[in-house]
This record gives C-alpha cells, sequence and structure tokens, in this order.
C-alpha cells in the first residue's frame, strides 16, 4: 500500500507529462513489442496506415468489442502471476485454486443466464459455441434429424456452419426476416418438420440490434420438440436472459462483448431434457468431454467477474443506452435529413444504432471519421466492397447499405463523446452533401428512380 | 457473520471523496469518468438506505470498490498510452 502510494506520482508523471524523450519507464518493458511506425515522439498524434489522427479516437463501436473493466482485469490479474495452475492438475495446491476459480466463475456465468452450473461449458468464444451447436447437435442426431432452421441475419459463423452442414448431405431452411429486421414467428412454426434437429435464431443482432422474440420462439420450439439454439453473444448481460422462461436448449455466450477478455466464451447445454452434442474438439475430455483443452483460467475467472458485474449493473446500463442513444439519435436527426434507421426501434438493445445517410457515400463518410472509431453496415465482410448481407435481408437498398454506420454505445461511453460523435458525424455528412449532385438533384424535388441515365 | 453496524455520515462521505480522488488518478478518459460517475449515482441511489444491514452491505462493497479502483489506477497508469483521447485534447 505505501510503496504503491510511493511509486504512483512517478509512474502518473510517465502517463501525464509531455515529454520529447522516451521515458524511462517504458524502457524497463523489453519484452512488450512497441511497432515502430504506430507513433511519433515529437507530438502526442498518432499515425497509423497513412493516416494521421490528434489522439486516440472516441470508441464508440461496442458490438465489435468491449473495453476490459478494471474490476475484471482485477480479479485476472492474480492467475497471470502467481496462482498460474493448471485446473486439472489434481495433486497440488496451485491446480486446486485454479480449478476452485474455474468453478466460482461457472456459477457466476450461469447465474445470469437462470441456468445450473453443469449446464455450463467454458470455449474459445461464441464462433466455437455456434460451431459445436449446429454441427455438434445435428451430427449427434443425425441418422433421426436432417433439418435445420436459421434467419437469414444470423451471423456469419452460424452460416458458415449450417453451410457446411448442407455439403454433408443436411437440409437447412434460412427463414427471411420482415423490413424491421424480425423473424416472423408464424413463418417460423411452419417451416418446422417432424425431422428438424435445430432452430437457430440470434438473440441480439451484432449489426442492427434488433431483439428477436426468444420466448415465443422457445414456446414453439419446446411445443413441437425441436431443440432451440440461439446466439447471445450481444445479449449476455443487457438484457434478461432466462433459459427457463426462453425455452432456450443451447446458448452461445461470449467475454468479450460484456467487458471481459477475448479468447473465451461458454457454451450453455440444457441438461433437462438432455441435449447432447458431437465434440468437435478431441482430447483430453476437459469440460465433461464436451471441449477438450486446458481451461484457461485466467480468461475463465475474467469471464465470471463480468457476468457478476453485468448482473448488478443491468439496470443502470441499460437506463444509460437508453438516454444516450436518444441523445445520438436526436443530435444528428436535429441537424441531418434524410436519415433511416435500420432495424425496429421497438425491439432493440439500446446500445447498439445503425444508421443509414441518404446520397452519402458510405467509404468517404467513414474515411472523414476518422475521430470515432465505428463502423459500417459491412463490417463482417470488410474485405470484399459488398453490403452487409444482414441490411440485403432487411430489404435496405444497395446504395443506403453502403452508407449505413453502426453506432455503439456501452458503459463507459460518456455524454460528451456521444455531442462530439454527433458534431463529427454531421459535420462530415454536410459536407459530402454539399459535394453531392445527387442531393442537389434530390432537393429539387426530382425523383432518382426515374431518372433515365444516359449510356455513353 | 456478526452485523455490522450500520457507517456514519462522517465514514460514508470520506468514503465517497477517496473514490472520487482515485478516480481522477485515472489515466483512461472513459475509466475515469466511469469511476466518478458510477460512485456518484450509486452514493445517490443508497442515499435513502434507512435499513441498518443494507447500509452496512453496501458501504462494504463501496470500500472493497476503492481497493480495486486504487489497484487498477496504477495498473493502467504504468501502461498509458503515449496519445491521449481526443475528448483530452483541446478543440480544433
Amino acid at each position: 500500500m505505501a510503496l504503491s502510494r510511493r511509486l504512483l506520482p512517478a509512474l502518473l508523471c510517465r502517463g501525464g507529462c509531455l515529454s520529447a524523450s522516451p521515458s524511462p519507464a517504458r524502457a524497463l518493458y523489453t519484452a512488450a513489442a512497441v511497432p515502430a511506425d504506430a507513433e511519433e515522439e515529437e507530438e502526442e498524434a498518432v499515425t497509423i496506415k497513412g493516416v494521421r489522427i490528434s489522439g486516440r479516437p472516441l470508441y464508440m463501436d461496442m458490438q465489435a468489442t468491449t473495453p476490459v473493466d478494471p474490476r475484471v482485469l482485477d480479479a485476472m490479474l492474480p492467475f497471470y502471476l502467481s496462482r498460474y495452475g493448471n485446473p486439472h492438475s489434481r495433486t497440488h495446491l496451485y491446480g486446486w485454486e485454479s480449478d476452485a476459480a474455474v468453478e466460482e466463475a461457472r456459477a457466476r456465468v450461469a447465474a445470469l443466464v437462470g441456468a445450473d452450473s453443469r449446464e455450463i461449458f467454458f470455449t474459445s468464444g461464441a464462433t466455437e459455441c455456434n460451431n459445436i451447436a449446429v454441427k455438434g447437435v445435428m451430427r449427434f442426431y443425425r441418422d433421426r434429424r436432417r433439418h435445420v432452421i436459421t434467419t437469414q441475419t444470423e451471423h456469419k459463423c452460424v452460416l458458415d456452419s449450417c453451410r457446411y452442414l448442407q455439403q454433408e448431405g443436411f437440409e437447412v431452411t434460412y427463414l427471411p426476416v420482415r423490413p424491421d429486421g424480425l423473424v416472423d414467428v408464424a413463418q417460423l412454426a411452419d417451416a418446422i418438420r417432424p425431422d428438424t434437429g435445430l432452430v437457430s435464431v440470434m438473440a441480439v443482432n451484432n449489426e442492427i440490434g434488433v431483439v428477436q422474440p426468444l420466448e415465443e420462439i422457445g414456446r414453439i420450439c419446446r411445443e413441437k420438440g425441436v431443440p432451440f439454439h440461439t446466439d447471445a453473444a450481444q445479449a449476455l448481460g443487457k438484457i434478461p436472459i432466462d433459459v427457463n422462461q426462453m425455452g432456450i436448449g443451447l446458448m452461445s455466450l461470449s467475454a468479450h462483448k460484456i467487458y471481459g477478455p477475448k479468447g473465451v466464451g461458454a457454451l450453455y447445454l440444457r441438461r433437462r431434457p438432455r441435449i447432447r452434442v458431437e465434440p468437435q474438439m478431441s482430447g483430453g475430455g476437459q469440460e465433461r468431454g464436451i471441449r477438450s483443452g486446458t481451461v484457461p483460467t485466467p480468461l475463465v475467472v475474467g469471464f465470471g467477474a463480468a457476468c457478476e458485474i453485468a448482473a448488478k449493473e443491468m439496470d443502470y446500463d441499460y437506463r444509460r443506452a437508453t438516454t444516450l442513444q436518444q441523445r445520438l439519435l436526436d443530435g444528428i436527426r436535429g441537424q441531418v435529413d434524410d436519415i433511416v434507421i435500420n432495424g425496429s426501434m421497438e425491439h432493440r438493445y439500446p446500445g447498439n444504432l445503425n444508421l443509414s445517410f441518404a446520397y452519402v457515400e458510405g467509404e468517404s463518410l467513414l474515411m472523414g471519421l476518422k475521430e470515432v472509431a465505428v463502423s459500417s453496415g459491412s463490417a463482417c465482410t470488410s474485405a470484399s466492397l459488398e453490403p452487409s448481407y444482414v441490411l440485403r435481408a432487411l430489404g435496405v437498398e444497395e446504395d443506403m447499405a453502403h452508407t449505413s454506420i453502426r453506432f455503439g454505445i456501452g458503459r463507459f461511453t460518456t455524454e460528451e463523446e456521444v455531442d462530439r460523435a454527433i458534431e463529427l458525424t454531421v459535420h462530415q455528412v454536410k459536407k459530402l452533401r454539399d459535394m453531392s449532385p445527387l442531393y442537389e438533384m434530390a432537393k429539387a424535388g426530382i425523383d432518382l428512380k426515374s431518372i433515365q441515365w444516359a449510356q455513353h | 457473520m456478526a452485523a455490522a453496524a450500520a457507517p456514519t455520515r462522517a465514514e460514508v462521505m470520506s468514503l465517497f471523496r477517496s473514490l472520487l480522488r482515485t478516480a481522477r488518478q485515472f489515466s483512461d478518459y472513459n475509466i475515469r469518468e466511469y469511476t466518478r460517475r458510477r460512485a456518484a449515482d450509486a452514493f445517490r441511489e443508497n442515499r435513502a438506505l434507512g435499513d441498518v444491514p443494507a447500509a452496512a452491505a453496501a458501504f462494504a462493497y463501496g470500500k472493497k470498490q476503492l481497493e480495486v479502483a486504487k489497484r487498477q489506477a496504477v495498473v493502467y497508469s504504468m501502461y498509458a498510452p503515449k496519445a491521449k483521447s481526443i475528448m483530452e485534447m483541446k478543440l480544433q
């Protein structure tokens, strides 16, 4: 305690002072890799990939990942420092304390979703969970169940797993969604066949923030005796989840979306009635044979801490996200028009706002928004220029899909950041619209769709 | 566990001031603002707690959070990036 008080001023000076020479503390980090071209010494500006920004951008991309909560880091550090045992070592203190920590974390994850500890299996993340859920369930019941139902707006890993199953001879129904992003529950009920082995519908969509009617879907699946899988990576700790109330059979959870560490997630697998899966990882039989591999204690402890914090803070964070989203929306809409919100406003998690700006080119808008860390609608397919398949499934036109921006609001977002994001976005949109001949024509009342563009 | 006595007003104010002081020591803009805001909101919300065990529990929780915050303020400052958040820079 006294030591830290003596060290604190010296350490704080390092972070706070503007120094031209590299500070002595940094010289100690021989192992830490400092990218040579990422920072300039003279000013506090950051130059990376040819772009120069005056400081670190304000972060509004919470759906991509979230910062680790300091309380989570505090829980994890001892397991990187002194309590570094393998939880599967049965013969010594290091193993026992590590195992105890893993089990405590498991209980916390289970408590957040209303499950039993024995129903939670730690994995490397939601992608792995989705793979185990989709492929594992169908392969286990491959003799009697040959059909999978999912939606067109699922995460890439679910869709890819389904495509993989199709190659193995299973049949998959990709349900369309309504223009507001919600799945038609009656259509889902009709699609269920006697040989349907799994229904997979994500809880909260990562691109548009829409919340699917989980209770209704769960009820239908329970009635028809089909396991219901939901990818709850974006929903965990943000909206209340109860696996029994919602009739959920399998659920994918991710730590780094709820202020936990990256690299860990959990699969919920119902015990009553028991849902069996074929393991996708062969090995020593850890996690009751469902997922072999050493359970990463520090990550799992972080996940448990994140879940515990989320349980306490859910109401506070939800109310705050609602207020901030309204502020963001009002601020932007008050200054620019011709904006479309992608996805239902009523059935939405307030921390995710996806907007399309008409008559603005998407890439130029993003390039001008370098001081705000946001993502465009085509985040998941970022390598190609094709617009997001989620927006396409909503029926959004290609030009509007290209200009979509996803704003993520989280626990640590401040009012000032929202105001600055509004300012920067409005400034950039106005600048681009001033230069846009299409905008001029639209304002003059010409219907752009009726124009016959001459071919040369 | 023995029932703890309710904290006195002086103790509560001292804890609150310590939390705010520790919040200021965070080098990260977002964590600093969050700690300050969350502490203020939590103390405001719990002001009406008349129930002695609940008040004692809230106070104990607050003390634990203070310890976490103090440790993490040190850790964050040890790894503070050279470039500050644009929110902390003067408007250009």
